[in-house]
Parts: C-alpha cells; structure tokens; sequence
C-alpha cells in the first residue's frame, strides 16, 4: 500500500493526466421498503486487506458500526471519509458517483466492496464485491439484498 | 504474589470494562434496568396527555422513542425515560440538527462533503468526488 502510495505521490506529481481515469460508480437500490440506506464504498487487494474509502453515504457516524466489514476495518475512523461523505439513499434510487480513480486500481487485483445497512433491518456487509478490471467495466452486478445492481463505467 | 497480579488483572479488566462503557454511551442514552420500565400503555398515555398522536412506540438505546406528531401537528420523535417516563431528547422531523433520523425522509439532500478526499492512494491527488442520488 505505501509503495503504491509513493509511487502515486511521484508519479502523478509528474503526469497526472496519464495515471488518472475518470469513473463513474452507479447504485441501484432495490425498493427493500425502509429507510435511506447508508453505504460504504470501499476497496481491498486480491487477500481483502482493506486499502481505502471512496464514499460514505450518510452522514452520522454513530450507524457506522453497521457497516460492520467497513468499520472493522477502519474502526469507523473519520479521516477514512473525510471529503467523501453524502447523503443516505433510499430506497428504489440510484446513487451516482464520479471520481478520478487511480489507474493503479485496474486489473492489479483489486476489489471493490460495498456494505449497506438500513434502519431496523439486517446489516449487509459486502453486499457488493467486484474485480476492479477493465473487462469488467460496464457489466452490471447483482447485490443481494439492498443493492438491484452495481456499475463502474470508464 | 499471584493472588496479588490476579487482583490486579482482575481489577484493570474492570476498569478497562468501565471505560469502554463510558465510550460506547451516548448522552441521550437511558440506563434503566428491564425490571424498572413502565409498560408501552404507561407511554401512551403519557404521550396522549400531552396532546400528541402516537405513530410508532419503539426502543432505542435504551430508552421509549415515541414518533408522532404534537398537538400542532408537526412531526415529533420523542425519547423518554423508561422508568419515570421524563423527556430526554425531543427533536422535531422538521428540525435540520435532527440526530436520529437516516435521511428516510430528507434522503436527496446534498452531500456534505466539502474537504479533500483522503490521501489514501486510490484518488487522484486535488480531484474530487462528486456524488448525486436520484
């Protein structure tokens, strides 16, 4: 992880341009029947050691807990969302986030994680987990209870 | 020797046990022991007394959520005392500080996050992530 990190920190320093690849993230939600959903969007390498956050959505830290893969691997800290932080999403909505992601993700093994956890009804740790590939952009995923499908195109 | 180092593990254990109490607490909290709380009619007509219409009795961190609405109309989520039934949090759902509720009814509000994102190697140092829910 820090190597990637010094090596992003160099490089980008030199050729952002050529190191970054703009995405975007869609999520559907299924009309499950409750409240806003909150949903950690975060990634792992190929063993699921936890490297980073790319979105929180809700805003009070006290539900973290119930992002239970997420949060055990953070321990809810905040400077893991800082800046990255929205809105809950309801159910039957979509959730559409665009970001510069990192080429370094892309067919390195990494994995995209998604928990989602609704008010009075079951936590759902890693209701989403795709191959970060370039294959797979596009290909819609099935999640397995909150989520109908997960996107990245690029 | 060794009665005295269980002692001591046994009591650090304690403290430790305490402390993790205290941070796990919240302030809105209530402590009151199953055998102490009054029954769900106790709260209804608690909250009938005060002229309001009960949508919802619920428990939540150890104390009587009532939701609803006042004598005004306006949409009120009530926490109380389980065993004196005294008001701990009143918040109104028209409120923006509201403290418990998911978004279920404010769900397409802006994001919030204004800072830069995390350095943690996954974004482009000085983008940022835009998020919209529709």
């Amino acid at each position: 992880m820090k190597t990637l990190l010094y090596a992003l920190a160099l490089s980008t320093a030199l050729t952002v341009p050529a190191m970054a690849r703009p995405v975007t993230l869609t999520t559907n939600m299924n009309s499950y029947g409750g409240d806003g959903a909150y949903l950690a969007l975060y990634v792992t390498d190929a063993q699921g050691a936890y490297q980073g956050s790319l979105w929180m959505a809700g805003g009070k830290s006290k539900y973290y807990t119930h992002l239970s893969d997420w949060y055990r691997a953070t321990q809810g800290n905040p400077a893991e969302i800082n800046g990255i932080t929205g809105a809950s999403v309801g159910a039957g909505r979509q959730l559409k986030i665009t970001l510069d992601l990192a080429d370094a993700l892309f067919d390195a093994g990494y994995e995209l994680h998604i928990d989602v956890s609704a008010e009075d009804m079951r936590d759902s740790p890693s209701e989403v987990v795709v191959s970060l590939t370039t294959q797979g952009a596009g290909q819609p995923v099935p999640g397995r209870r909150y989520i109908r499908d997960f996107t990245y195109d690029m | 020797m060794k009665k005295y180092l269980i002692a001591a593990t046994f009591v650090t254990g304690l403290a430790g046990l305490g402390t993790m109490g205290m941070a796990l607490a919240d302030d809105d909290d209530c402590r009151v022991p199953m055998a102490d709380w009054q029954p769900r009619e106790a709260v209804q007509n608690m909250a009938e007394a005060q002229g309001w219409t009960v949508r919802r009795i619920k428990t939540d961190d150890g104390c009587y959520e009532i939701k609803g609405r006042d004598a005004q109309g306006r949409e009120i989520e009530v926490k109380v005392d389980p065993g004196t039934l005294a008001i701990v949090e009143m918040e109104y759902d028209d409120d923006d500080d509201d403290d418990d509720d998911r978004g279920g009814r404010d769900m397409n509000q802006k994001p919030t996050g204004t800072s830069q994102p995390p350095a943690n190697g996954l974004f482009v140092p000085g983008s940022k992530p835009g998020a919209v829910v529709q």
